[in-house]
Parts: C-alpha cells; sequence; structure tokens
C-alpha cells in the first residue's frame, strides 16, 4: 500500500522527479558538471529556448501550436545583425522584434480568422520565414557591427556569476507564471484549451486571444533571435533548425496536454533545464551528435510515457 | 430464473459511496424501468453491469450463474449491449461502419462495404427509421444518431439490452417507434432495462420498476400495481405538491425582437418578440429549428437573415461577445459541451461571464472577491458541490446544469434564452430551476424558454410559440394551451386528426 502511495506521487509529480534523476546522474557520471563553468554553459545554452517555451506554453495552451519559432529566431538573427550595421542599436532591436511580433500576428491572424489549423499555418511560415532569413542575409552568416558592441557585450558577459540573457528568461519566467495564476488572460487561455466553445458562447472574444498569444510567441522567438545573435556576435539564417521541436518538448515534458488546457510554466521550465541537462552531459561525455540525438528522443519518450500513466490512471 | 441479478453491488469514488448494497433483478422478456434522482447511482449500477466501471464488492449474475464483468469486452461476450447517455459515435466515420465498429477488425483485409451496408440499413430499418448508411455519424442530428446508437447495440446478439435516458433527445413520434422496438425485443426474451426521468414514459412501457435513492435501492414495484405519486414519493422521500412556481410577474415593455430570421435549410422567417417579465416558450419536435432559431438571435451560429432589436434599437451582432455585451444571455442546448467546462472549477465556469467584475484594470483576479461572488450563487442556486474549487465534471447533471445558469445570473442579463433548462436533471433539480427562472422573470428579464417536454413549457411560460420545419407553426396564449394542441402544431396536422385518439401514446 506504501509502495503504491510513493508510486503515485511519484507519477504525479514526474518533471520533478525526472529532474531530480537528470541531477543525481549528471553529478554521478562527470565531474565537471557541477563546476560554476559548466553550469553557467548550460544555462546559457538553454535560455533561448527557456524564453521560447514560455510563449509556446500559452499557445499549447490554447490547443495550438507554432512551428515557426526556429525560423523566426533565424530571421530576426539576420536581421538583427543586419541592422546593426546601417541604424542605431534601439532601432535595429526595435524593428527585429517588430519583425517577430509580425510573423507571430501573422500566424495568429491566419489561425483565428481564417480558422486555419495551427500545425498548418505555422509549417507554412516555417518555411517562409526560414527562406526569408537566407534571402537578407543572401545565405552567409552576418556579423553584428563593431559600432553595436553594447549588444555583443550584453550577449557575452554576466552578472552575479550568471549569464546576462538568463535574466531575461528569469523576467519572462516570472511574467508568465504570475499572468497564468493571477490574471484573466491566463485564466481564458486555459479555458479555451479546455472548450473552446463553451468560452465563445459565454460572450467571450476567443479569436482575439489566440491572435494574441500567437503574437507573444512571435515576440519571444524574436527576443530569443536577438540574443543568440548578442551572445554570437553572428546573425546566421541556419540558426535555430529544428528549435521548434526543442521548445515544444519542454513544454510537453512539462507536463502539458498537446490539446490544450493543461500546463504549467513552473514545470515547462523545469522541462527545459531538462532537456538542457540531457545535451549538456551527452557533450561533456563525449557522446557523438547523432546518437544525442537518439537518446534524447528516448528520454523524451520515457518522460511522456509516465505522464500517460497518469492520467491513464483516472 | 433471473437473466440479470445485481447482488449486494457497492461502489465509491474517491471514499464517496455512489452504490451502497444494491440488489437488483430482471427476468427474460421483462422491461424493467430503473429510475431515480440524479446522482441516486442509476448509471453507476449499468455501468457496472456493462464493464465500463468495476464493482468494489458484490456479485454479478447472468442467467443464474455468477460472472466476472471486469471491462466492456467481458460483458459484450455475455450478450449486454449498452446505450449511453453520452453518445458513444465517431463523427468522422460511417454510419455502417459505426454500426459495426466493434467488428471491423474481424473481418479480413478487405472491407465488405455492400455487406455492411445492407446489413446496417436492415438493421435500421428494423426498428422503423430510415438513415442512409452512407452518411457521416457526425452529420446527423442528436435523435438520428440515438437511433444509430441502438442499431449499434443491435448488431450484436444481446440477450440484455440496456438504455441510459434513450427518450431525452427522440421526439414523441421516434419515441413510439423505439417502444415498438422494445417490445418486439420483450417478445424475443431479451431483458431490457430502460433508465429514465420521464415518469409517463416508463409507465407505458415498463413491466417492473426498481427506484434507487442516494445509492440504495427503495424498492420494486410492478408498474401495474403502482402509480406516478407513490414513484415519485419514493424517488424523492416525499411528495411533490406543485411542480411549477406561481406565474404572477408583471409583463412590460417589450425588450427583445427578432425579425423575419433565416438560416440556410434550418430556419424560414421566423418572427418573435419577448416583454420585460414575459417567459416565452418554443416548442416543436427535433429538427423543427427551435435551437438553430436562438442560436442565429444570440449570434451563435452566424445570422445569415434577419434583424434584431433590443429595446426597440436595431443590433449588429456578429458574435456571441456582442450579444452577451448588449445584454443576452444563452443556456445552450448540450450542457456538457457547451454549456459548461467540464474539467474547470465551479468557480472558473462561473467567472467566465463577468470578469469585470472581478479584475482590476490590468486584468488581475481579486481572489477573494471572485470567491465569494462563487459562493453567493452556489448558496442562492443550492448548487451541491463540496467546495468552489471542485471540478464541474464531478457533478451530477442537474448541478451542472445549475453552473450554467449560474453563469449567467452572474451578470445582469435583460434577455436569457435558456435552450431544455431541465434535459436529464431529475425532479428535485427541476423545480429548483423552475423556481429559478420564475425568479428571473419577476426581475423584469424577459426570458426564451426551449424544452422538448411540453408539460415543462405549459407550467412555465406565459405564452408558447410551437415551430415546424423551421417555421412558426402557431402560437398559444396561457389560456389555449393543451398538450394536443401543442403536439398538433408540431406535427403540422388539421385539428379534427388530433382531436381523436390518434396518439395512444401519449396517454
Amino acid at each position: 500500500m506504501d509502495l503504491k502511495k510513493y508510486f503515485q506521487f511519484i507519477i504525479k509529480y514526474n518533471t520533478v522527479f525526472i529532474f531530480l534523476i537528470m541531477l543525481v546522474v549528471s553529478a554521478l557520471v562527470s565531474d565537471v558538471f557541477f563546476t560554476s563553468a559548466n553550469l553557467f554553459n548550460l544555462v546559457r545554452q538553454v535560455t533561448p529556448v527557456g524564453i521560447i517555451s514560455m510563449g509556446m506554453l500559452l499557445v499549447i495552451l490554447t490547443g495550438g501550436i507554432d512551428l515557426s519559432v526556429g525560423s523566426v529566431v533565424a530571421m530576426v538573427g539576420v536581421l538583427c545583425a543586419l541592422l546593426t550595421q546601417t541604424i542605431s542599436l534601439p532601432l535595429a532591436i526595435t524593428a527585429s522584434l517588430a519583425c517577430g511580433l509580425l510573423v507571430g500576428s501573422l500566424s495568429g491572424y491566419l489561425v483565428s480568422v481564417h480558422k486555419l489549423a495551427p500545425f498548418i499555418a505555422t509549417l507554412a511560415l516555417m518555411s517562409v520565414v526560414r527562406g526569408l532569413g537566407f534571402i537578407f542575409s543572401k545565405g552567409a552568416p552576418i556579423l553584428v557591427s563593431e559600432n553595436a558592441s553594447v549588444l555583443t557585450d550584453f550577449g557575452s558577459g554576466s552578472f552575479l556569476g550568471f549569464p546576462n540573457p538568463a535574466f531575461v528568461l528569469v523576467i519572462i519566467f516570472a511574467i508568465t507564471v504570475v499572468i497564468l495564476k493571477y490574471n484573466v488572460f491566463g485564466r481564458i487561455i486555459i479555458a479555451i484549451g479546455s472548450n473552446e466553445e463553451a468560452v465563445r458562447l459565454s460572450g467571450i472574444k476567443v479569436s482575439a486571444y489566440k491572435f494574441i498569444v500567437y503574437t507573444i510567441v512571435g515576440g519571444l522567438s524574436a527576443v530569443a533571435g536577438i540574443i543568440t545573435t548578442a551572445r554570437t556576435a553572428v546573425g546566421s539564417p541556419v540558426m535555430g533548425a529544428g528549435m521548434e521541436l526543442d521548445v515544444i518538448a519542454t513544454v510537453v515534458i512539462g507536463g502539458a496536454s498537446l490539446s490544450g488546457g493543461k500546463g504549467s510554466a513552473v514545470y515547462t521550465l523545469l522541462g527545459v533545464l531538462i532537456l538542457g541537462m540531457i545535451g549538456n552531459i551527452m557533450n561533456l561525455l563525449n557522446i557523438p551528435a547523432y546518437s544525442q540525438q537518439v537518446i534524447k528522443g528516448m528520454i523524451i519518450i520515457f518522460a511522456v510515457l509516465l505522464q500517460r500513466f497518469q492520467t491513464d490512471k483516472k | 430464473m433471473n437473466r440479470v441479478e445485481l447482488r449486494n453491488i457497492s461502489k465509491s469514488f474517491g471514499g464517496i459511496a455512489a452504490l451502497k448494497n444494491v440488489t437488483f433483478k430482471v427476468i427474460p422478456g421483462e422491461i424493467h424501468a430503473l429510475v431515480g434522482e440524479n446522482g441516486a447511482g442509476k448509471s453507476t449500477l449499468m455501468k457496472i453491469l456493462s464493464g465500463a466501471y468495476t464493482k468494489d464488492t458484490g456479485q454479478i449474475f447472468i442467467d443464474d450463474t455468477e460472472v466476472q464483468i471486469r471491462n466492456t469486452h467481458d460483458s459484450r461476450k455475455l450478450g449486454i449491449g449498452i446505450i449511453y447517455q453520452e453518445f458513444s459515435l465517431v463523427p468522422d466515420l460511417l454510419v455502417a461502419e459505426n454500426i459495426f465498429l466493434n467488428k471491423l477488425g474481424s473481418t479480413g483485409f478487405w472491407m465488405k462495404w455492400a455487406k455492411m451496408n445492407r446489413k446496417a440499413e436492415e438493421l435500421i430499418n428494423s426498428i422503423g427509421f430510415s438513415i442512409n448508411p452512407f452518411s457521416k455519424a457526425g452529420d446527423l442530428s442528436i435523435a438520428e444518431q440515438q437511433i444509430v446508437e441502438i442499431a449499434k447495440a443491435l448488431s450484436e446478439e444481446v440477450r440484455v439490452l440496456i438504455l441510459d435516458e434513450p427518450s431525452a433527445v427522440l421526439g414523441s413520434q421516434e419515441i413510439k417507434k423505439l417502444f415498438d422496438t422494445l417490445k418486439r425485443l420483450k417478445k424475443e426474451g431479451v431483458a431490457i432495462i430502460y433508465i429514465s426521468h420521464h415518469l409517463s414514459e416508463v409507465f407505458q412501457i415498463a413491466d417492473r420498476i426498481t427506484v434507487l435513492k442516494d445509492g440504495t435501492s427503495s424498492g420494486s414495484l410492478m408498474a401495474s400495481e403502482t402509480d406516478r405519486n407513490s414513484v415519485i414519493k419514493l424517488m424523492l422521500g416525499r411528495s411533490l405538491d406543485t411542480m411549477f412556481p406561481l406565474r404572477d410577474s408583471i409583463i412590460g415593455k417589450e425588450v427583445l425582437k427578432a425579425v423575419d430570421i433565416s438560416q440556410e435549410g434550418k430556419v424560414t422567417g421566423v418572427s418573435l418578440a419577448v416583454k420585460e417579465g414575459e417567459i416565452l416558450g418554443i416548442a416543436g419536435l427535433v429538427g423543427s429549428g427551435r435551437s438553430e432559431t436562438v442560436r442565429a438571435i444570440f449570434t451563435a451560429d452566424k445570422l445569415e437573415k434577419g434583424r434584431i432589436f433590443l429595446s426597440g434599437k436595431e443590433l449588429q451582432l456578429r458574435s456571441p461577445y456582442k450579444a452577451v455585451k448588449m445584454g443576452i444571455g444563452m443556456v445552450p442546448e448540450d450542457r456538457k459541451k457547451h454549456g459548461v467546462i467540464l474539467s474547470l472549477s465551479v468557480k472558473e465556469n462561473i467567472s467566465l461571464t463577468n470578469f469585470k467584475e472581478i479584475t482590476d484594470q490590468f486584468g488581475f483576479i481579486k481572489a477573494k472577491k471572485e470567491s465569494n461572488n462563487t459562493k453567493d450563487l452556489i448558496k442562492r442556486l443550492t448548487i451541491k458541490v463540496e467546495n468552489e474549487y471542485q471540478e464541474v465534471s464531478k457533478l451530477s447533471g442537474g448541478n451542472q446544469q445549475k453552473v450554467a445558469l449560474a453563469k449567467w445570473l452572474n451578470r445582469n442579463c435583460k434577455v436569457m434564452i435558456i435552450d431544455e433548462p431541465t434535459r436529464g436533471v431529475d425532479i428535485g433539480a427541476k423545480v429548483e430551476i423552475y423556481n429559478l427562472i420564475n425568479e428571473l422573470s419577476q426581475k423584469g428579464v424577459a426570458i426564451i424558454v426551449i424544452s422538448s417536454e411540453t408539460s415543462e413549457l405549459m407550467g412555465i411560460c406565459d405564452r408558447i410559440i410551437v415551430m415546424r420545419k423551421g417555421e412558426i407553426q402557431g402560437e398559444l396564449t396561457k389560456q389555449e394551451f393543451s398538450e394536443e394542441e401543442i403536439l398538433r402544431l408540431s406535427l403540422g396536422l388539421s385539428e379534427n386528426v388530433a382531436a381523436g385518439k390518434s396518439f395512444p401514446w401519449m396517454n
């Protein structure tokens, strides 16, 4: 009986357990893992995915999905680098952000007004935006202008021992937590994912909320793109390839349901760290990149199976 | 010999006993009605028999041999067929595919379309209906879906047939055909268990009646040896004096006027008006365009043609958002799909219609205010809940309906449209809902009620419009109310037909 209770407890908090297991395993198999240099590196690596995952969580909560995020990272990264060469830094950042918001609002428009399936609409935009990134950059990586050293300093620098961009993630995470728990916006988004028609018949403008969540995820992808460019001082059209899958995986590992209505910002952040640790520890162990993909995929399946167990129990 | 014997069955959900030592027997060739208020345990008992739930304690006997029913597969092998209250059809599959869904895997590699369709058609015809086996299940009306459900259950050799509220969505003619089928099956020796809230139906069809109350059996009676009032007494533990409240609200100025509403293929040129404090009923068979008319007024569906006036001013409605803003509220027909969000709490459901009251200018929810607001409504509607955080899916049908109503009481609407206010709701809750609707009208709200239960409309309305095939067939004032007249208008018959006893099943 007691054993059963423990088991149920583990199933219920599976994300936390997987996180703890990853921590322990990482510490055991590598001496380097718990060094500040490695942890610094880990945090820096997961920041872009983490930032986008908060927006993706909102979209997934409404029952949607956005596949265009990786492409937006690349296009915005390229644009931002290009713009630093011609206009002032604040303007360049504003314009880059605006581009991300624009792509997001386009997805939102197609999904909410024209009722396109989110998968299809954002799959098409994923291709369009990736192509635009290549067109803007003519296929080559673009260097950030030396006049924009404020940007690159921020991207590569640290504060209180944490990489600067991590603070952006923390702020966005905090806002997401608060919105989902205390704000009517979060409440309505969860309600939409649970039963869209019932929400509409309650007199709520469902399409407006859907439009907004896609716009948000577009904007956050732009933030991630700018941060990546800031860190590397290069905007490359191949950045963020396959990133959409990582972002979706983190949200799913965090226990969200792809049919909407269920998910949490805290667990999503744990999902981000779990996915980051998988990559990090395998790098430390010198596992070749191709094997890494296989192992990563298997761990995701394991995590989601644990959650299935929980829903089946009901 | 008993075909089915459930002996001392108990079942709890999370510490709450749903069934306590229930014993229930059905003999072959018998129609045995199972009645009781919502939450009395009828559906739970039947789900144990059909393998959807497993019992905690007790024994199940089929033909006097003890059997183990662990899942629906076990029960199907024993010849137990069940037609659920919630439909289990796959909307994207064809009618024939749905009927033979259980066997699709075992017919070999190739689909035998011709054979399957022919058999599906035969089955549907044998219960007195004709539905194209090639149509998609999702395109059928709710009544037709119910027919397909029945055909599906009969597609296998059944020895025990369970029907859970089969008539809730059927019109009176369809019910008659259903009853003919049941009588035929009864002659063939099938044991039939019939769950219903409609006592008039129960007395028409059942041989024996078992009453469940609060998870225990309060007795089995031969239908011929008892009457409606005794059964109600057993169900409620008290007798029912008057179901309907006294109508004495002051009827004022016209509030809502809809002119020439037309929806392609569903509604043709319907005009209606409701006054302050008035309750207008809309009667008609399933598919007569009742729901479509009010959905068009509320713009739940796009209003294709027609004009809507509120207090004399024309509204340009494009979505429920605007309608609600202008003071129109609607409790939709399908409670579980549209009325409430099952996976959210009572509080979250109720707040959905009126966030302005409980949020600050940045949209942050004032938790205390929200809780108090919800608690007030729970108390006012006597919703039975543990607390305001309980998930709506855990409530009984009657309490879910009260939540759907509470949502709109939360907002001071000028017009309330209530589609099927008491479908699948037990008698106790019905009376409470009638009182509530009456109370609203006394406060000056203009109310439109749609119902398949004629007695309900006659009990609470001031005026009734009867619809047929998308058009208004007639309008009755309170003095003109009669079940025969409403039925005559909904069937579109001439007067002398209705005067005779052409509808023996109505009595």
